[in-house]
């Protein structure tokens, strides 16, 4: 149990490999075998994971079940892994969803079962990987190849123009990673020249002295990496083609963990890298958030197709959590931190939902639906609740978030947040009148009257993202007192330094006594 | 280290021919397989076959067992070293792979077969000359070598007129590249008084030394020597392939026997880059004139060309041609990176771009008919269903060439990039990253036609793999993925090898 739990990152990042190469053996047409077998083993390794909610020690923001092991001296890179509070949640997540959206694709992917299921226990190893990593070079290695299962998962088992949405997503994020690679290698040769130390130990290069004119141009090279990713508001256009053509369980993961890695990138490596420059640009990235809420809102409200207006709701949400990151107050980032969990969580659900009405209707267009609400109640009620918690209803996990966002950057951006505030009316606009337009009304699809209500393998998969919804709505100190501690040290890491750089600046214009 | 009683030691005539035992033991080889031509009954495809294979074996054999010594043969004009140990190894895998994809390649075909094999290891063997010559006349003799015998396999597949059309079109330009590159060593000569290129490096040492004490001498020198170390870059640029002076290398290698191509690709490509690396190293160093600047813009143009170029054909053969003007242009940046690091990175890059160029050749000899559309991309829709493996190794190539981690490509890519960033070269690193980013893409369109074809498949009618197509493609893929996991291994082996560049 000791070595269990000293190596529980290493055995949840290969756990999946190891799934793999169980799975490669079985024949290509036993699919109900595929199917149940890698089903289970995500389960098996969602409980591992748990065990790091167990044994993770809460009021300190130090890096936990950390290893460290040589890997490439010559570059200075070591295979360096550990949790903090942030990452912590975020690898829940990710083991939770890869586990629904292997049991939501029962019915969803009927060929090539056997690709499907390997690609997505090869995902879910490079996501976690990513999370866990504490060295650079490790961070972006698991980082670029995550974007290979992706990318074949959506262009295989997409619909409509699957390749090129694929495509445009591969070519748009490799380059934005190409350039942050750009930037990483600046920092790491920079804290070479300046210590002599050849590291990519990322705790180590948070100490490199960087000029203020550099810190801005090497920003904005991490600064295009992330923001591609998350997407902020015009780096975005290939996130609603990704997610419309992507299969269910594509879209759940894209939603659920792909977006949360430029935030997360933004947490652990931009911000804390550059501080300066993260406050002197924090304007403008929080002006970008803002048009992303209320782009993201306007054009979800106008969307024919179901899954589009759920993607470019993501748009709109993520807006939101990179306006708590960059208002840098205590309380914004807890809030944009949980709001990420709740944007996987509740998207996530959403996506799902898409799905089970497109392997019903074989339609995503709003105006072919209608009436469902009588055919189906179970499915009604779930739906219902996981719309209510992305407007940001009060009792669910997304009036938590977003309140602790907006009252966080109240404080230092008041005109921002008050524009941004409205998103959450446009929101409630978009989504209530989509769920209005497709769950009551008459029917007026003939498809619709023969609609099966949810069987028990539906409900089993949105069911813990729904407690979750009410667990985080009504008590969310389990995931806040975990979260706090590290974000309150990431706060004091860049105030330290934004106050260094500042006592300096007063120095030189003679004012240290002003 | 280069005077006179070192080189002429008691024993220097054994010293000598101990220093070419690796290139010797080819060379008889080569022999042997071309005597079993007089004998009928021996002369069967399959002994030519394996007793080249045997003689690779062998001169890995030899080189491992002389690594570690370095030693200078034949008035110093060859050097082996652990520079040439590691180059040494990397050709002798392109021969292995070239000569493990022929079999299959012949069998389908009308030539003959022994002369065939035994060209491969007369190549084979220059290419390890032009490694370990220290001597600008050995230098051409090896470059000379080596070139006829690629016109001849280029040319090799009788009465095809695309064969016949690429060898005349490589030997004429080739030829001109040897002129330039003769007429450079003449000009070095004619200024320096020096064909050994240690000698020329103490002299043009002295010259600077004596050009930072008194500004006025050494002015005549330096325009003879600037001329002649252009020409000697131009002549050296076409073997490997660089941008302004790339023109053969589309239709060689689209002409040429698909084996040939990879033999090209690889073998040839990283000879001409291991002896620039020397020659560079040796001589260009000096503030004659910043030679650091032309190849700042010769890697960017090859490049941007080669990525350009590659995305509009759709011939796979082409593609990786325009694609390898490509890579040299990213192994350029190692170079200009310079310093121990920058060097290092290079031979990393060019050991691992064998493994990823002849898994990708001997896929497409997997799927390589007589008839040209067999080498159209389209040809390889839907084949990631019906040749799992295959295609997926296919895929991980690619991916190597695309510069995606888990990958030698990524490492390969890192190394040299983080060594410019070191030196300074910026947008050198920038424009290089935004290149490969670009070239993902058509890469990845040949993913596409793999894994997701909109139109029903083309039946691919095609008997048992053949055992040697099907070895060369697990060695790459375990050495393409190792490299990409672990490279530390051969991250220490390139060191030890640039180690001894710097060691005058």
């Amino acid at each position: 149990m000791d070595f269990f739990i000293k190596y529980l990152l290493s055995i949840l990042i290969f756990f999946p490999v190891v799934s793999i190469f169980l799975l490669l053996p079985v024949n290509k047409k036993n699919e109900g075998i595929l199917r149940n077998f890698s089903t289970f083993l995500s389960l098996v390794e969602f409980i591992f994971s748990l065990y790091l909610f167990i044994y993770f020690k809460q009021n300190t923001y130090k890096f936990q079940f950390v290893e460290k092991f040589n890997w490439i001296p010559s570059f200075g890179a070591s295979y360096f892994l550990g949790i903090d509070g942030v990452s912590l949640f975020l690898i829940l997540l990710t083991t939770l969803l890869t586990f629904i959206s292997l049991l939501s694709s029962y019915r969803y992917i009927k060929e090539h079962v056997k690709e499907f299921v390997i690609l997505m226990l090869l995902l879910e190893t490079f996501m976690i990987g990513t999370f866990a990593a504490l060295d650079v070079l490790l961070f972006y290695l698991f980082w670029e190849f995550m974007l290979i299962p992706m990318y074949f998962i959506i262009g295989m088992w997409g619909t409509g123009k699957r390749i090129y949405s694929a495509v445009k997503f591969v070519l748009y994020t490799l380059s934005g990673s190409l350039i942050m690679l750009f930037g990483l290698i600046y920092i790491f040769i920079m804290h070479y020249d300046q210590t002599g130390d050849f590291t990519f130990n990322i705790l180590r290069l948070y100490n490199t002295h960087i000029s203020n004119g550099f810190q801005l141009i090497l920003f904005i090279a991490l600064f295009l990496g992330f923001a591609i990713k998350i997407p902020l508001f015009p780096f975005h256009t290939w996130l609603p083609d990704a997610h419309t053509e992507a299969p269910t369980a594509g879209s759940v993961i894209l939603a659920g963990v792909l977006l949360k890695f430029g935030v997360y990138g933004f947490f652990r490596f931009a911000i804390p890298l550059l501080p300066s420059a993260a406050f002197a640009l924090s304007p403008f990235v929080i002006i970008l958030g803002v048009i992303g809420i209320l782009y993201g809102a306007f054009v979800s409200i106008v969307q024919k197709d179901l899954k589009r207006l759920v993607a470019f709701s993501s748009v709109s949400h993520m807006g939101f959590i990179m306006l708590g990151l960059f208002a840098m107050s205590a309380i914004s980032v807890d809030g944009s931190i949980l709001q990420l969990l709740n944007h996987g969580i509740t998207t996530g659900a959403l996506f799902l939902f898409v799905g089970m009405l497109y392997e019903r209707m074989h339609t995503r267009q709003i105006k072919d639906f209608g009436g469902i609400a009588k055919k189906a109640p179970i499915l009604t009620t779930f739906f219902m609740i996981s719309v209510l918690a992305s407007v940001g209803l009060p009792g669910l996990n997304g009036f938590i978030g977003e309140f602790l966002i907006l009252i966080g950057s109240f404080h230092s951006y008041p005109v921002l947040t008050i524009i941004a505030t409205s998103g959450i009316i446009f929101a409630a606009v978009y989504l209530l009148w989509m769920f209005q337009r497709v769950m009551f009304q008459d029917i007026t699809n003939p498809a619709a009257e023969s609609f099966e209500d949810m069987n028990l393998r539906e409900i089993i998969t949105i069911l813990p993202l729904v407690a979750l919804m009410f667990l985080i709505g009504f008590y969310p100190m389990p995931f806040l007192e975990r979260i706090d501690p590290t974000v309150l040290h990431f706060l004091s890491m860049i105030n330290h330094h934004h106050k260094a750089v500042y006592n300096a600046i007063k120095l030189k214009a003679g004012l240290s006594n002003a | 280290m280069h005077n006179m009683p070192s080189i002429y030691g008691i024993n220097f005539l054994e010293k000598s021919m101990l220093s070419i035992i690796p290139e010797t033991v080819i060379i008889i080889f080569a022999f042997m397989v071309l005597f079993l031509t007089f004998f009928e009954k021996l002369a069967k495809r399959k002994n030519s076959y394996y007793l080249s294979l045997i003689g690779i074996c062998f001169s890995i054999l030899y080189v491992l067992m002389l690594s570690g010594s370095n030693i200078y043969g034949f008035y110093g004009s060859v050097v082996f070293n652990s520079f040439d140990v590691f180059l040494f190894i990397a050709i002798l895998f392109s021969g292995m792979f070239t000569v493990l994809m022929s079999k299959d390649y012949m069998e389908n075909s009308e030539m003959p077969v022994p002369e065939y094999y035994s060209l491969i290891l007369f190549g084979l063997s220059a290419m390890m000359f032009l490694v370990s010559s220290n001597n600008l006349i050995m230098v051409f003799l090896s470059i000379e070598f080596m070139s006829i015998c690629a016109y001849i396999l280029t040319g090799y597949i009788k009465g095809n007129t695309r064969s016949t059309e690429a060898a005349l079109k490589y030997f004429i330009l080739g030829a001109f590249a040897s002129a330039f590159l003769l007429f450079g060593a003449v000009f070095i000569y004619a200024s320096t008084g020096h064909l050994n290129l240690y000698a020329i490096h103490s002299f043009l040492q002295n010259i600077s030394y004596a050009d930072s004490i008194s500004r006025s001498g050494g002015m005549g020198i330096k325009v003879y020597i600037s001329v002649g170390l252009i020409l000697f870059l131009v002549g050296l640029a076409f073997k490997m392939s660089l941008f302004p002076f790339h023109s053969w290398t589309p239709d060689a290698y689209d002409g040429a026997p698909t084996p040939i191509t990879n033999f090209m690709a690889t073998g040839i490509k990283i000879a001409a880059f291991a002896v620039f690396l020397r020659i560079y190293s040796l001589i260009y160093n000096f503030n004659i004139m910043n030679f650091n600047d032309i190849l700042w813009l010769l890697a960017v143009f090859s490049m941007t060309f080669g990525n350009i170029a590659a995305l509009l054909s759709s011939n796979i053969k082409r593609l990786l041609a325009y694609s390898s003007i490509a890579q040299a242009g990213y192994i350029l940046v190692g170079i200009i990176g310079g310093g121990f690091y920058g060097y290092s990175g290079t031979l990393f890059y060019l050991f691992s771009y064998i493994f990823m160029t002849a898994g990708a050749f001997a896929v497409v000899v997997i799927f390589e008919s007589s008839d040209i559309i067999s080498l159209d991309i389209k040809r390889y829709s839907g084949i990631g269903y019906k040749y799992p493996f295959i295609a997926a190794s296919m895929a991980f190539f690619l991916l190597s060439f695309a510069g995606i981690p888990l990958t030698s490509g990524f490492m390969g890519k890192f190394y040299v990039f983080s060594s410019a960033v070191k030196s300074g070269y910026n947008w050198l690193v920038v424009i290089a990253l935004l290149n490969s980013a670009f070239a993902a893409f058509y890469y990845i369109k040949i993913i596409v036609k793999m894994y997701m074809p909109d139109e029903e498949p083309v039946s691919i009618i095609r008997g048992a793999i053949d055992d040697g197509l099907m070895i060369t493609i697990i060695i790459c893929l375990i050495l393409t993925l190792l490299m990409g996991v672990y490279p530390q291994i051969f991250i220490n082996f390139a060191n030890n090898s640039a180690d001894s560049l710097w060691r005058i």
